[in-house]
This record gives C-alpha cells, structure tokens and sequence, in this order.
C-alpha cells in the first residue's frame, strides 16, 4: 500500500507534471563523507532531485564550492551526511552551521557513535548525547540482524505520512534537553538503551547504571533517534543518529514481519519537513481598524472597538505555492503593553479561507499598545506578528458635554446668575437714597 | 535757597517733565538693550541652540504647535515619551510658553517674516527680559518713584541671578515667567492702591498667563492672600482691599483652572501643587498653603460684612465681639481643613512641600526629588554670585520699607521675608528671590543717590523748589528718621557714615513706630518729616562727592561682575561643552549631539533608547527616538524600572530592557575627559530610587566598599556586576594599552582587565557579522562619541537556538561546553 502510494508519487515526479519543491529555495549543498558511497543513497537523493531540488555534493574536507561567500549563504538546504568526518575544510564549524541556521539555510545532519565536531553542535541545540562509541541496541524483536540494527516503529506526528511502516534504524540516540524549539520525530523503542558493546558481556554495567537511578542511562523511549529542531527565525534542523536510516541498503530491507520498511517514506518526509515543504506557514498580512471603519487609524481612543484580522497562508508542496490556510483553531490575539490587557481567542472567519478575525474593545488606557500574535506549535512554523498602536485619552471634544451627576454645580451656577440679574437689577432701579446711604458707607472708612 | 551746587534758574516745569521722561524712556531702552544683549554670550560663544534638557522638551512641544495648530497640541499624546505608557502631553504641560512662542511665530509669519520656530524659541527668553525689566520699573515706580524704578530696572536686567534662567537658548517657563510674576505683582499693586476692579482684574488676566506658564505661579497664589491677610491683622481692612482682591480671586481662580494641568487643584490640593507636577522645569513647590488662598477669601467678606454692619450699628463692644468672632471662625476653619486632609477629601501635603521645611527629609524619602541638583539648599558664595552687591543692600531696601510701611511695602516686606527662606532651601527658587533683591536694593540706592544728589543745604527753612527726583519716601530717609514730634533737634553731625538713616535704634523705631500705625498715619508722618525744618543733612560738595563716586563703583563693579559670570558661568548650553586649552584656545566638545546624530541616521525609527531619565528629553528632541524616561518623573516605578535595570547584573537587565522593547542603552561616561556630570557619579540616585522600589533586590550599601564609593579594583562586587558600571568601562582599558587605565572623574584606577557583555553590544549570533573564528564580536558597543562622553550599546535579540545568551556567546567565541547529563525523567524500576 505504501509502497505503492511512494511508486504513484515517484511516477508523477517522473513523469514531470508536479514539481515539488521548497518553500524557500531549490539549492542543497550535500557534505558526503568519502567512506559513503553515493550510491547507497541513490534513492533518497534521486528522490530529491527529481523533485527539483539542486544537488551539489561535495566532500567535507574540499574548500569548494563553498557554503557562504561574503557572508551570504550559497545554498538553502545543508545535508551533511559526514557521522564520522572528524576535520572539516575551515568553512565548516559548529559556528558557521549555527550562522547558517540564523541566514535561513536548513540543515539536515547525520549523527554517529563517534565523536565529531558535530556532536557538540548537537548540544547547541540542547540534545544530549550519550559517551562516545555507545550506539542504541535492542534485543527485541527476534530477527537476525544484530543488536544495533533495530526495526522502529514511527509514532504519529503531522510531520510524518500517517501510517508509515517501522523503519531500520542504526546510530546513537540522544535524550532531549529542555528547549521547547525541539520537534521529536523519531523516538527509541522502549525496550532498547545505548551501550557500548553489542554483546551481553557489558549487561551488568547497565544493570548497575539503571540501580542508580537513570542518570546518565541512554534508554526506553523517551530518547530520540531523529529529533527536528525549529530556530526562532523558522529554519529547521534535523539531527539523526544514523546516517544509514537514509539508505537503499534499510530501504529495501523487509521488516522481520515481512513488510517493507518505512526508510524511504521516513526519510522523504524528514527531508519535506526539513527543507520546509511541509507545515510551513506564514502571516500575510495584518490589518487593523476601527469596527465600521477600513483605513487603518494613527491611533485609537480608549475604548475604540478595534477589529483585528490576519491572512495566514500555508506552503502547498504540490504546487509549490503559498494558498489561504484556515485550519489554525487554537490561535490567539493579545493586546499588550508590558502585560496583555486584552487576551483573545483569533477564529478563522468561515467562508474566507485564510482570513482570522476577531474585533475587541480597546482597554480604558492610553499608552502605547502592541497587536501580538503569537503562535508556536511543535513541527509548525511559529507564527509571530507584532504590531505597535497608540491608544490615546478622548480629545478635548469628545467628552460628554452635559453630566447628570453634575447638577448641584448647574443649579449653583443657575441661581448665582440668577440672584446676579436680580440684585443687579434691583441696584440700578432702586431709590437713590439708599444708593448715597451706601456710598457714604464706603467713605467712612 | 542755598544748594551745594548751581542749578539752572530759567527752566519751566514743563521742560524739567518732558526731558526727565524723555531720560527714562532712554533709560529704559538702553536697559532693554543692555538685558538683551547680555544673553546673547551663549550664542555668541557657541550657536543658536537650545539648552540643556527641559528646553529641549520645550522646543519640541512648540514645534507641534507651530506646525499642527493649537488644538492638535492641545490634544498631543506622545507615544515616543515614556514607552510604552505614552505621555498625554496637553494635560501635563504649562502650556503659556509654547503658546506665546506659537503666537509670535504665526505673528512674524503674517508678516512674512520667515522667521524659523528654532530661532524664535531661542530669542524668546532675552526679548522677555526686556519685558520683565519694564515690569519691575513699573512695580518699584509704585513702591518708590521713577528713578528707583530705573534702577530696579537696571538691576534685573542684569543681574545673574535672573540671567542664569533666561540666557538666549535657555527656552524654558522660567524665561517668561518672571516678567509675568513682576506685572501681576505690579497690577496687584495698583490695584490694591487704587481699589480698582480693572487693575484687580488685569492682575487675575495676568495671573491665569502664569499659571498656565509656570508651576511657580503658586507663589503667587500664596504671596497675594498672605499680604491680604496681613494687611488684615494690621487693621487695614479698607474697601480697595476688599475689591481688589475679590476681583483677582474670583476671576483668578475661575480662570486658572482653566489649564488643564492645574484643573481643580486649586480648589483640592492644599499645598496647591500637583503630585504629578513637572519634576524639573515646575516643580517649583513654593510655600505655604493654599489655604490663605480661599481662607483669606472667606474672611474677607467675613470682615466686609461686619464692617457693613458695624457701620450700621456702631458699637465698641460689638467690634471686640466680632474680633474674636473672626478669630474662632478662623480657628473653626482650620480644624475643618484638617479634618478634610485627614478624611483625604483634600489632598495632604505632599513630599515636595515637607522637604521645603527640613531639606533633610527629600534624601531620607524620596530620592527621586533629592537626585535633582537644582533641589539642593543653596550655598552661601552662590548668592553673592547671582546677586553681587545687591545683597548687600537687600536688607537696607527692607527696612527702608518699614519705614514707609504702605500697603504695597508691607507686600515686599512678605515677599522678602518669604523668597529668601525659600532662596536658602533650594538652589533654583534664587529665582523668584532675584526680583525682590533688585527692586529692594534699587529702593536703597536710589534713597542714597537722592540723599546725595540733593542740592539743597539742610540749614535753612525754605523748602520749595524740591528737584523732582527727590520723592516723599527718599525725603522722609533725608531728614530726621522718626517723624517731627518725637526727635528732638539734634545738633548737626558731619555724616560721614553714609548709612546714618539705617543706624539700628532707628531702625527699631521705626518698626514699631510703623507697625503700630496705620498706613495714612505713615504717610502723614512723612509728609510732615518732608514739611518740617530739617537740621541735620549733607553738606558741601565733598560728602557728596565721596559717596556718589563710591556708588558708582559699586556699579560698576557689578557690571562687570554680571558681565563675567554671565559669559563664564551662565552661557553654556550644556549641550555642547567647552574646554580651554593652557594657550587659552578654545576646544568645542559635541559629543551629545554627535551621539543623537548618529542615533537619528542609524537606528529603525522606533528603536526605543533607555538611558537615565535626565537625557529623555534630548533623545527625544535631538535624535528623536522612543525614550523610557524622561525629564518629566510623573512615574516613579518607571523610573525605578530604569535604575533597577542599571544596577543590577545583565541577565537581570536583560528581561527587563526586552519587556520594555528596548532596543539601544544610551550612558554617559566621563571618565576618559573627565566631564564630571555622568552617569556613574549619578548612579547612587539610580540605586536609590530604585531600592525605594525594590528594597529587596536592590541596596545601596551593596555599591560600597566599606562606605567607599569606588570604581577601581577595590569596587564591590554588585558595583562591578551592575550593567552601568560594565557600560561604563567596557574596553575602556583598550585605550590605554600597557599603561594602568584611569579614570579621570574619579580620580581612581580602573581594572586593567574591563568588564565583558553578553547581553549588549552587536548582535552577534548573525552570520554575516562573524568570520568563521569569532574573536570578540560578541559584544562591541554600538556607538561611542569621540570623547567617549556618550556610549551606546545595542540590546541583543534573543538567541535563535533559545539558549542563554551568555551561552551563546561562549559557544561562537569557540568556548567547550561542559557536556551535560539527560534530565533525569524517572527511577529506574528496582529488581527487575
């Protein structure tokens, strides 16, 4: 079934109608390591050329062609698939991989049981490795592979096909830091662990290891074997821990249950998610304006009612172009300043494919008010608009003219007025005797 | 008639009046030219640029008027101020300067006269000087004659003590605010003399012009029902009081509430003065209460009243009943207002106005008052510094006072009394002391020029032909001191001691003599003393001679002493500094408006700058960029955020300054040219104001070594950790090579290792800002100014992998991590 499902998409790329290609760029740069033959990989890399993307290989000890030039990237995509390289050519470091990763160049890279520069990039990223030389054995189930070949069964995540077939797997794991960037795909089965021999002569160290209390015991299944990670500027990474699950030699390999392995599809969507062909999403654009109003205003009045809406668009592999996405429900709206003072649900309008609005009244305070959405799932491109509005006090006008809770101060002002025109008229067409009484008052003193 | 000089015989009365008033018009033009003229150093030295850190705020708000209109400025939100709490503008402002200013532009551009807003607001101080110089000729024209008020004139028009607010470029309330005080002093005036409801009237149009100028106006709110109430106590209750102050408080009143900023405060706030006032430019937490104000209302038509009655029914008995009336219904009205201060139906006093009884009690509770430098008590040599010789002959003007003891005198007499105690609590309300000083002082002198440029012989008994200059008051000083009656025909002395008039048992006499009469029986008196025989007095040319020459040393010395400290003290704009070479050349040192310049051309225009609150307004006019904080401390926490943020460690700082979107930090530092102003000597008030917030996490003694303020090797640990001081000497030691860095305000070594960022300086985690071996990108200031007085450093954005940014720098400097342990998820199952 999904093999033939991967023979239908393999006939249409082949048949050249449908391209699918990357959200942001066709050129990859694939560091081989030179102990790798090409051809053991021929299906992944075909695969990824026939789709369209641009294959420049290149051994990792080689100057060129270079990875960046004046400090721009030359390629989208890096594949390094060098687990054992131990020196690169001077324009590949940690440091320049992470400076790749913040010019939005993606990098898909394969581990292995030794230790290699890239093993302490993997701590960058805040996976933890196990000691050197200590790869992932399992026992279970029976078959005649040895220890460290082990057929993983592939958890559902949106970054995988549904239902893809358990892949062989051979490489070290890693435990999972804490940073909330980390995207797990591929995790270890429960009952294999990371040693450092595949015979059962070491079985009491692990023994002792796991009496102590876990610590520093590689094993179950909350340590991963492919674990993607999505940077705050929304380029990826993936880090594998064999470079062998990208194989032919696994792809072609039946399962002991006697299925196809899921290595090609496995590795097909690792490398769609990577390149950010899949579950790439973007904003659009954000309006905002008054609630019967459309010209966005210089600033608000408190109190305004201020509709807010966001065009969010998601990457469409099949025609490599951006469409309307609606599917986001859990999206939210903040109307902040230092704090949100208005925190609110951001529902896709129905009838309007990627359009989400909402409208809301503007807070009693003036202040300077930012529109932030943010919106950050695991595998999803994060989503993250801000927009800086000034909310302003009523103008000098725009206060109600007359108060009911202000007639005592009417009623005084009234009867002063009142009593004024009264004595005033009274002074003047009063007699005139008791005008000079009075002047004669005032002299008198 | 014999005189000590000839006089010329065949002059009609006419010709002596017209060119006498010829003469002062004259006068009184050259004095204008000579007020003007003497503000003008600043831009003569330096340019036409507006001053230090208020006007800044001030020419900005007025270029909002000129270019949108007064009612657009009238409702001005400035969202760049106070980010991002925003600043309504038009309700916190006196708004009288920028609206003269926008007049006088809309007038000169009716005319089609292109005169630029800048050049107005520059000018506007010293053109008003000429007006305040008019005004107090016309206020001691009152008090004295034309020629006492020529020299108050004179006087102000160049004394520094008024200069120091008023040098051109120097755009601040202050530099129209004191010709307003003077006219509506001088309206007050005449309008108590003659009873006048026009005057009384023109005295409130006058007075709203203030209070919508100036927060001093409360002064005025005090100094006017504190002299009606004295006049009361006096027994000079008359109708021209009653009719002349009703006029000016009801519409006074009415219309100064009016002003958005004061609204109902004057009918609310008991000290007068809004908690929220203007920090700097109107803080001017001036006196007593404004309880004289209404209170002084009240009595007086409760004193009106009963004098209507009592012309009615015209009983000793009743008077002294209604005396005592009076007073219990004073004392009612007392209680009433403490009992409404403490239900907090009126506001309490608030800390401005305690700290202006003990001058202690701002440092101990409110820092932020205390950390303003003009908030200081005076020192001693700054009041012969702003006013030379006058005060000197300050007191002598006074009690000249109580010798005449008008209404108008006893005003001075309170308005003396009053600006100095309050001249010697705060250094700026030198201010409001300087007019009173002059227009006294020019009493005093002038009485002893009369004296002395009398003609006449005292031995004779012929007393016409007066020369006009000489008036009643300078007669009454000439002649015997104490009326007539009581001084026994003493035998003539030579006078050589030109003060004879002022000798002390006179002077006693005076008083009591003055206080205890009325203010007809004064001027009775001396009208008798100027009538009666007169046996004692100057003779001959050489006293004279003598005394005069003296005098006009003294006026000359303080023409130059003016002329000096205008030019040398006065006239900087601060702005830009100069320095002076040893071969005397001037060295012009821009480095703030180089710094705003660059903050202007380089950075996003709504990047937000966070610096200490005092460069807020200049960031905002010169460079203009959102500010946290500025010149106007309405927000006390605000303003604390920013300190707590300076003092305290980076990674504290750093959710701070990303919460307020902060995007560059702007400090001053003085330490490479030794400009003693920065930051660093500010810091203290910084950790103040900021413990006064959070006296948890922030304290003072932590900033001491061993109570030693010190910024070398030996400075604490919390000094060395705080952002400002890392601000302050990051790769300052790079100047300096080999040699041992040392900063020159301080007068300290600084560690020759300088303190590392992390979370400031160039964003370092771009590629392209890094070559593949990252050598000390990770953090460089964004911007210093040649002198290194101005340093700006620009926050970094968060790290694209989430982690630490202290992490991350140690990573691309090419740091190895320490490896670290999988987060221990669960115990392993025993005995399986």
């Amino acid at each position: 079934m999904r093999f033939l499902g991967s023979a239908l998409v393999s006939f249409l790329v082949l048949a050249g109608k449908v391209l699918t290609k990357s959200s942001s760029g066709d050129s990859v740069l694939v560091l081989l390591d030179p102990s790798l033959s090409r051809a053991n990989y021929s299906i992944f890399f075909g695969g990824l050329e026939q789709q369209g993307y641009d294959l420049t290989f290149r051994a990792p000890k080689h100057a060129s062609p270079a990875i960046a030039e004046y400090g721009v990237p030359n390629y989208s995509h890096v594949i390094l698939f060098t687990p054992d390289t131990k020196s690169y050519a001077p324009d590949v470091t940690p440091q320049s991989l992470v400076g790749l990763l913040s010019e939005n160049t993606n990098l898909l890279i394969a581990l292995s049981p030794r230790q290699t520069p890239l093993t302490s990039l993997a701590t960058e990223f805040s996976l933890i490795l196990p000691p050197p030389g200590t790869p992932l054995l399992s026992h279970h189930p029976k078959r005649p592979e040895p220890a460290n070949v082990i057929p993983v069964s592939v958890s559902e995540s949106p970054i995988l096909t549904p239902d893809t077939n358990p892949v062989w797997f051979s490489g070290v794991p890693h435990a999972l830091g804490n940073s909330p960037y980390l995207v797990p795909i591929l995790r270890a089965p429960s009952e294999s662990f990371a040693a450092d021999s595949t015979d059962d002569s070491g079985s009491g160290t692990i023994l002792s290891a796991s009496d102590k209390g876990g610590e520093g015991f590689w094993a179950g299944s909350h340590i991963g074997l492919v674990t993607g990670f999505q940077t705050t500027k929304n380029s990826r990474a993936v880090f594998a821990g064999g470079v062998e699950l990208f194989s032919d030699e696994y792809a072609k390999k039946a399962l002991p249950s006697g299925q196809r392995s899921g290595n090609a599809q496995f590795a097909r969507d690792v490398a769609a998610w990577v390149f950010q062909e899949t579950l790439t999403l973007r904003i659009d654009r954000t309006e905002h304006h008054r609630v019967n109003e459309t010209a966005a205003p210089e600033m608000y009045t408190i109190n305004d009612q201020i509709v807010y809406t966001a065009y969010i668009s998601a990457y469409d592999r099949k025609t490599s172009s951006w469409k309307p996405y609606s599917g986001i429900t859990d999206m939210q709206l903040e109307f902040t300043m230092l704090d949100p003072h208005v925190r609110i649900a951001l529902p896709p309008v129905s009838g309007e494919p990627g359009k989400y609005e909402v409208q809301f009244r503007a807070p009693d305070r003036h202040g300077v008010f930012k529109l932030v959405v943010g919106w950050r799932r695991k595998g999803y491109s994060f989503l993250h608009t801000t927009t800086t509005v000034p909310v302003v006090p009523l103008r000098h006008d725009q206060y109600p003219r007359f108060l009911s809770a202000a007639w005592p101060y009417y009623a005084g002002a009234i009867s002063t007025s009142v009593g004024f025109f009264l004595f005033s008229a009274l002074w003047l067409a009063g007699d005139v005797k008791g005008e000079k009484k009075n002047l004669k008052g005032v002299k008198s003193e | 008639m014999p005189t000590a000089y000839p006089l010329p015989k065949d002059l009609s009365p006419a010709i002596v009046t017209n060119t006498a008033s010829l003469l002062r018009i004259i006068a009184l033009g050259l004095i204008s030219g000579a007020a003007i003229a003497s503000r003008l150093f600043a831009v003569v030295n330096f340019e036409s640029i507006i001053h230090e850190f208020d006007p800044w705020f001030n020419y900005r708000a007025t270029r909002v008027l000129a270019s949108k209109g007064f009612y657009e400025f009238w409702n001005w939100f400035d969202p760049t101020a106070w980010y991002p709490l925003g600043r309504v503008v038009g309700g916190t402002i006196y708004p009288g300067l920028m609206a003269t200013s926008g007049v006088i532009y809309n007038l000169l551009h009716a005319l089609h006269l292109p005169v630029d807003i800048r050049n107005i607001c520059v000018l506007l101080a010293p053109g008003f000087s000429a007006l305040t110089a008019w005004a107090t000729y016309m206020f001691t024209k009152e008090l004295k004659d034309e020629s006492a008020g020529l020299l108050a004139a004179a006087f102000i028009g160049i004394v520094p003590g008024y200069i120091s607010r008023s040098v051109a470029g120097s755009y601040d309330n202050e530099a129209i605010a004191i010709f307003l005080l003077m006219f509506t002093f001088f309206c007050w005036i005449k309008a108590l003399k003659q009873g006048s409801a026009f005057f009384g009237t023109i005295a409130a149009v006058f007075y709203f012009y203030m209070v919508a100028a100036w927060g001093g106006y409360v002064f005025i709110t005090n100094m006017i029902p504190l002299h009606a109430l004295v006049l009361l106590l006096m027994g000079r209750f008359s109708s021209r009081l009653y009719v002349a102050y009703s006029t000016w408080y009801a519409i006074g009143t009415l219309a100064s509430m009016q002003v958005p900023f004061v609204g109902f405060q004057p009918v609310r706030t008991s000290e007068h003065m809004a908690a929220l006032g203007e920090h700097s430019s109107s803080m001017y937490q001036l006196i007593f209460i404004h309880l004289t104000l209404t209170g002084v209302f009240g009595l007086l038509q409760i004193v009106a009243f009963a004098q209507l009655v009592r012309s009615h029914v015209s009983s000793k008995q009743f008077q002294e009943l209604l005396v005592s009336a009076v007073i219990s219904a004073g004392v009612m009205g007392f209680f009433a207002i403490v009992a409404l201060t403490y239900k907090g139906w009126i506001a309490p006093w608030t800390g401005r106005f305690y700290s202006l009884w003990d001058t202690g009690y701002a440092k101990k509770y409110i820092p932020i008052i205390a950390s303003v430098s003009e908030h200081q008590p005076t020192a001693w040599p700054s009041f012969f510094m702003d006013l030379h010789f006058l005060i000197f002959l300050f007191p002598a003007g006074v009690v000249m006072c109580f010798r005449a003891l008008r209404d108008e005198h006893v005003f001075v007499i309170i308005y003396a009394v009053m600006a100095s105690y309050f001249a010697g609590v705060m250094v700026r309300l030198m201010l409001t002391l300087t007019p009173v000083v002059c227009v006294a002082s020019a009493v005093a002198m002038s009485s002893l020029l009369d004296t002395y440029l009398d003609p006449k012989e005292p031995d004779t008994d012929e007393q016409k032909g007066r020369s006009a200059l000489v008036g009643t008051t300078s007669a009454s000083i000439g002649t015997s001191a104490t009326a007539a009656p009581v001084a026994a025909p003493k035998k003539t002395k030579k006078t050589k001691e030109k003060e004879a008039p002022v000798a002390p048992g006179g002077v006693l006499g005076d008083l009591v003599s003055g206080v205890a009469s009325s203010a007809a029986a004064a001027v009775q008196a001396s009208e008798t003393a100027s009538t009666s025989k007169s046996t004692k007095g100057i003779f001959g040319l050489d006293t004279r001679f003598a005394v005069i020459m003296n005098t006009i040393g003294l006026l000359l010395f303080f023409v130059l002493h003016c002329t000096w400290v205008t030019s040398s003290a006065y006239s900087s704009p601060s702005v830009v500094l100069a320095s002076t070479s040893p071969d005397g050349s001037q060295h012009i040192i821009d480095d703030f408006r180089e710094a705003y310049y660059w903050l202007r051309q380089n950075t996003a225009e709504d990047a937000v700058v966070m610096s200490w609150w005092d460069y807020g307004y200049q960031i905002a006019g010169m460079a203009d960029r959102p500010t946290l904080v500025d010149n106007n401390t309405w927000n006390n926490t605000h303003i604390a955020t920013v300190g707590k943020a300076m003092s305290s460690p980076e990674e504290v700082a750093y959710p701070i300054l990303r919460k307020h979107d902060v995007s560059y930090v702007l400090v001053i530092f003085g330490g490479l040219i030794g400009y003693s102003g920065d930051d660093l000597n500010k810091f203290l008030w910084m950790v103040r104001i900021a413990q006064g917030v959070w006296p948890d996490e922030i304290q003072e003694p932590n900033y001491f070594n061993k109570g030693e303020y010190r910024v070398d090797d030996r400075a604490s640990p919390t000094m060395r950790e705080s952002l400002m001081y890392k601000m302050s000497y990051y790769r300052f030691a790079d100047l300096f090579g080999a040699q041992q860095p040392m900063d020159r305000v301080r007068g300290q070594q600084v560690p020759a290792k300088g303190p590392t960022l992390d979370y400031l300086g160039e964003h370092s985690v771009g590629f392209r800002c890094r070559g593949n071996v990252s050598n000390s990108s990770s953090a460089d200031e964004a911007f210093t100014s040649e002198n290194w007085i101005v340093r700006i450093y620009e926050v970094k954005k968060d790290d694209i992998l989430g982690r630490d940014l202290k992490i991350a720098n140690a990573f691309s400097e090419g740091k190895k991590r320490k490896r670290s342990k999988p987060v221990s998820r669960r115990k392993a199952i025993r005995g399986w």
